[in-house]
């Protein structure tokens, strides 16, 4: 039906009253002629209102004629009407023309160069290669060949194992995944000495090959020589050379600090939020969204992105209203002792590596006077720490 | 008399291969949407129309509608939609 109503406004029809004697006779002469009528409503008896189709509009004369009745048109509905009133004013389409031309052309450009998804590499470095192969704010999209742009940049940084250009809208979305570096395999047949790559307390030692030089129990230095690759024969003082090779478990420690002070805690957030979004120049903004806030006390989280990077001077800002309850009064200092050891132990946590078992924890906690608490954790942890090296055999 | 049995003739053959009856007799088919949506095929035309009353004939008689504030929604050669509060129905 709806279809059906779209059909008839695109073709445009007309609203007209029909005034006269025997209007049954009029509607029947109608459908014998196969014009179509719809939504007839008598007014009277001697007057009906009906729907009708431009085209049949103009064959009703005939059976006006005969019928001895008078048609008036009540109203003019659909796009004709509103074609034949824009039809002088060429510039006002020609306007909406260029717009759809305008926006269709702008947006088939890269306005937005977004990277995620590194932490080591360094962002700057990552925007100059993209510039560089042409993935920069103002190109064309259909000039860039993604798949070999994410090649080229594979090989040219190696430290990373994956990466995908997305062009979406107006923006090319990089996203990228930094591999681990293997470590430096020595060779099977050279010779090499296994040393320590970090400060512990040798807890196991598995010699596969070469000559121990330290023995469990020993407290060894990062550095320091655990296995030799040179080994003397007691009696015929012959020398040989080998790949050493060992597994070395050692207790190690790690030490994670962190500060917890009584004012961030004394607030926690409630879960209610009102937000602001507004588009801000340097004199004036435009609200997008402007909701009550409905809270006494909140803290405001502020997100600002700028629109076609810095060119028009425009910024969209987010702003948010957290609302926030007042621990103050209550146990802020149980809070803020928890908050430090877990922010601590998050902190030892991320220098651990992941082959190593953890077997003891130590927490030490500090008060600060009136600011809050400081924590530390100490965790002994087994882990293997040799490490090749390879002997230079003079 | 020839007629008639030329139309039971028609019946008997359309119920046996579950023809539809509104063609092959040319009777009208009348469906009813709750009271207030009417739809009749294969009319003959409008006799008389009125917010209270409307008459279609047809080729088994005049079917007369009335109710209030009877409109044609729609109007075609083969079928009329009536709208509004269809109170009774009859044929005469």
């Amino acid at each position: 039906m709806i279809f059906l109503k779209a059909w008839n406004y695109f073709l445009g029809y007309v609203v007209i009253s029909v005034n006269g004697l025997s209007l049954e006779k009029f509607i029947n002469l109608c459908v014998s002629r196969g014009i179509k009528l719809w939504g007839i409503r008598r007014i009277s008896y001697t007057s009906l209102t009906a729907k009708i189709g431009i085209r049949d509009f103009k064959s009703l004369p005939p059976i006006v004629r005969r019928v001895g009745c008078r048609v008036k048109i009540i109203d003019k509905r659909g796009f004709p009407f509103l074609a034949y009133r824009f039809r002088h004013r060429k510039m006002l389409i020609g306007g909406m023309l260029i717009f759809i031309l305008i926006l269709y052309g702008l947006s088939s450009f890269v306005w937005v160069v977004e990277v995620g998804g590194n932490t080591k590499v360094d962002r700057q470095v990552i925007y100059d290669i993209l510039d560089e192969k042409g993935v920069r704010p103002g190109v064309y999209k259909g000039k860039l060949n993604t798949w070999e742009i994410e090649n080229e940049i594979l090989i040219q940084v190696p430290e990373l194992s994956w990466i995908s250009i997305e062009l979406k809208g107006s923006k090319a979305i990089i996203k990228l995944v930094e591999g681990v570096k293997p470590p430096k395999l020595i060779d099977k047949e050279t010779p090499c000495n296994i040393i320590a790559s970090k400060d512990g307390l040798i807890h196991q030692l598995i010699v596969l090959d070469g000559q121990a030089e330290v023995e469990i129990g020993d407290t060894v230095r990062k550095g320091q020589l655990l296995i030799s690759g040179i080994i003397e024969h007691e009696d015929t003082q012959i020398v040989r050379y080998v790949h050493s090779r060992a597994h070395v478990i050692a207790r190690t420690w790690y030490e994670g600090r962190a500060q917890a002070n009584f004012d961030s805690v004394s607030k926690t957030r409630t879960g209610e939020k009102a937000s602001h979004k507004f588009i801000e120049s340097k004199n004036w903004i435009i609200n997008i969204k402007r909701e009550e806030i409905p809270f006494e006390d909140y803290e405001i989280e502020e997100r600002r992105e700028a629109i076609i990077e810095d060119y028009l001077g425009l910024s969209w800002v987010v702003r948010e209203f957290y609302e926030i309850k007042d621990n103050s009064t209550g146990d802020r200092e149980q809070l803020a002792k928890e908050m430090a050891g877990q922010k601590a132990m998050e902190k030892a946590l991320k220098n651990i590596p992941k082959e190593a078992k953890i077997i003891d924890k130590k927490f030490k906690y500090d008060i600060i006077k009136d600011i809050g608490y400081e924590a530390i954790v100490y965790i002994e942890v087994l882990e293997d720490i040799a490490e090749q090296t390879e002997l230079l055999v003079n | 008399m020839r007629k008639k049995k030329l139309q039971e003739v028609k019946s008997t053959v359309s119920e046996m291969f579950e023809l539809p009856k509104e063609i092959t007799l040319n009777m009208p088919k009348i469906s009813l949407i709750g009271n207030n949506q009417m739809l009749v095929e294969n009319h003959r035309g409008i006799i008389e129309y009125t917010p209270n009353l409307i008459r279609v004939n047809s080729t088994v008689g005049v079917i007369r509608i009335q109710g209030n504030e009877l409109k044609l929604r729609n109007i075609a050669t083969e079928d009329i939609m009536i709208n509004g509060g269809i109170k009774s129905m009859e044929f005469i």
